[in-house]
């Protein structure tokens, strides 16, 4: 068998050893590539452009950044937006995080009847989305008691300062219903728990550790993983949240006339820029505590 | 002086120390609080007691659901009528049922529901396995990008794709979800890709190896061994993906607009419906005479899944912690 021929047979292996594993992806491939790749490049394009829908289709008219320059400088709406919704972010994905660790803490001992309550505490999953939490929103009956008793608006004002008031109290106004958006991650946590060995726990406490030591040194590190999990399953989850006003706003500016499609677009697309750099930062930052932890060991 | 109090408290300090530690103490100790944290007796109660709380507050808007559904007018009005209605009415009941076109909305969200779901199940289920065992070239960039499918906020594709599906006249169908679904390009596909990746990778590779040398073909093997073992990763991707086309409102909101559609949608218009002078800026206005009625829609909506969930509860939970979904 001389080489070229060797090679030939190779090929083929490869490419029936390949052929079967591209089949079962095609179904996916070409999802990708007509509901993904076509619609990401498009409004990329369109972004880019003044678009118009007249009789026959479509017509752009290149205008290169003027959309993106608008969203900050002409539109006086969008940018504020941005800034709220960074500021709610901010308090929600660690509230969310934090809440889901606390309850799943508390879930994974071993006590009488706690499928009743892990039944309970996933019960929002099956409704926390979409329209009946905005027509729960709209009643504002996910607030805690203790805000209206204990008149904090004012407290909370004065701490934290005019500007940032006004989301403090949106998410505090709102708080059940935002721990709601909690179910996917309790779930998380709880399965990742499991990942410790029982055994860890005893040779610590043979060597006489605290259950509060145990818990910062074993369960705590052990946890990290979930929580950068967590962080970016939330920051997702939160995209479609009802009260994400950048949300009303690209809509809005679809269906306007005089903005249309290719605003919207350039819209969203800052809006993807956005999120995607905090996903970058989150990622970042786990990434490398991960790392040196690893180093270390 | 100081060394003596010192000296004082530490010798009392050793007294108490050596009750603590005497056996009997000890066993006591050891039931109130127990070896671990959770053995104890304290600390059960503590527990109880937090859980039963905050279970309170977390089901607080339900409960209110429920509550406001089922108050008459009157009551509504009435500010010393918190939660237990003077007498319970099924009028708003009968008002939403009609508002939301219930049997035949619940009707349309179930098809969309279960049929994108088995459609997420099976093909989820192929590239998960192909992507776990099969030769895939360029597996990496395949991975990154159907991460990539999940980071991209819908509102980015949501105008291509709006236009695409009017192009292809499938605008108020079922085929605008049913298509990407079947294309693996549904509601959180790449999660669902990625349990069943993960799941396939902790199987042991010996079944298949048998499989194989019984001549069994790579088709074959997935549909009659794999897919059977991953049952129960195949029940929560059914159950979650149910769940979310469910509860799904933006995409339908863009797409389902006139004749087929779902109970979000319509839960949406019922305002309106209710309300037909009220035009405009309904959304944040709180309307005691249609509040009722919006309440009940909201629990007619969420009634079925709840349903579904308890009674598939004990799968679903347990099915969670087997698929190793995490690691």
């Amino acid at each position: 068998m001389d080489a070229k021929q060797k090679k030939r047979a190779e090929l083929r292996y490869h490419g029936s050893r390949y052929g079967t594993g591209l089949l079962f992806m095609l179904p996916w491939l070409i999802g990708f590539c007509s509901f993904v790749l076509v619609p990401v490049g498009w409004s990329l394009f369109m972004s880019f452009n003044k678009v118009q829908v007249s009789v026959g289709g479509f017509k752009y008219d290149y205008i290169g950044l003027e959309n993106f320059r608008d969203a900050f400088l002409k539109d006086n709406e969008f940018p504020v937006q941005l800034i709220t919704y960074f500021q709610q972010m901010l308090l929600m994905v660690p509230i969310i995080v934090l809440f889901a660790l606390f309850i799943s803490l508390m879930l994974n001992q071993r006590f009488p009847g706690r499928f009743l309550y892990r039944a309970l505490f996933f019960l929002p999953v099956i409704f926390a989305t979409g329209q009946v939490l905005s027509e729960l929103f709209t009643q504002e009956v996910g607030e805690i008691p203790f805000i209206d008793q204990y008149n904090l608006e004012p407290l909370v004002a004065e701490y934290v300062g005019q500007q940032f008031a006004e989301p403090v109290m949106s998410v505090l106004g709102n708080a059940v219903l935002i721990l709601w958006y909690s179910g996917v991650q309790i779930l998380i946590f709880v399965a990742g728990f499991q990942t410790i060995s029982p055994t860890i726990y005893e040779a610590v406490r043979i060597d006489g550790a605290t259950p509060w030591d145990s818990f910062w040194k074993i369960t705590l590190p052990a946890t990290v993983p979930f929580i950068s999990l967590n962080i970016l399953y939330t920051i997702i989850d939160l995209f479609t949240f009802p009260l994400n006003p950048v949300i009303a706003h690209i809509r809005e500016n679809m269906f306007k006339v005089d903005t249309g499609y290719g605003y919207a677009s350039a819209l969203a697309w800052i809006y993807f820029a956005f999120i995607f750099v905090l996903i970058a930062i989150v990622l970042g930052l786990f990434g490398r505590n991960m790392k040196k932890r690893r180093a270390r060991s | 002086m100081i060394q003596e109090l010192k000296l004082g408290m530490a010798k009392a300090g050793r007294g108490l120390h050596s009750l603590i530690w005497s056996r009997r103490a000890q066993k006591a100790k050891l039931m109130v609080i127990g070896r671990n944290v959770s053995d104890g007796l304290i600390a059960k109660l503590v527990i109880y007691f937090l859980l039963t709380v905050v279970a309170y507050l977390y089901l607080q808007p339900i409960l209110y659901m429920i509550s406001t559904m089922l108050k008459p007018l009157a009551d509504m009005y009435d500010p010393t009528v918190r939660w237990i209605p003077r007498q319970a009415t099924f009028e708003n009941i009968a008002k939403a049922f009609e508002g939301l076109q219930y049997p035949k909305a619940l009707l349309v969200t179930s098809a969309i529901a279960v049929s994108c779901s088995i459609m997420q199940v099976a093909v989820c289920s192929m590239t998960g396995y192909a992507l776990a065992r099969l030769a895939v070239p360029l597996r990496a960039v395949f991975i990154a990008l159907i991460i990539l499918t999940f980071v991209i906020p819908p509102q980015v594709i949501i105008i291509p794709l709006y236009v695409i599906f009017s192009k292809l006249g499938l605008l108020n169908t079922i085929f605008v979800f049913l298509v990407p679904a079947t294309l693996g390009q549904g509601v959180k596909s790449a999660l669902f890709i990625l349990i069943f990746m993960q799941f396939f990778r902790s199987q042991p590779p010996s079944l298949e190896e048998a499989a194989k040398l019984d001549g069994a073909s790579t088709f074959r093997l997935f549909a009659g061994i794999m897919l059977p073992l991953a049952r129960s990763a195949c029940l929560v991707v059914f159950l979650f993906s149910f769940i979310w086309y469910w509860n799904l409102y933006y995409e339908p909101s863009m797409f389902l607009t006139k004749g087929f559609t779902p109970l979000s949608i319509r839960l949406d218009m019922l305002e309106e419906i209710l309300n037909p002078t009220l035009l405009g800026n309904t959304r944040t206005i709180v309307n005691p005479i249609t509040e009722g009625t919006k309440m009940a829609a909201a629990f007619m909506i969420i009634l079925p899944p709840i349903l579904i969930f308890m009674v598939l509860q004990k799968w679903f939970v347990s099915g969670i912690e087997r698929t190793g979904i995490v690691e």
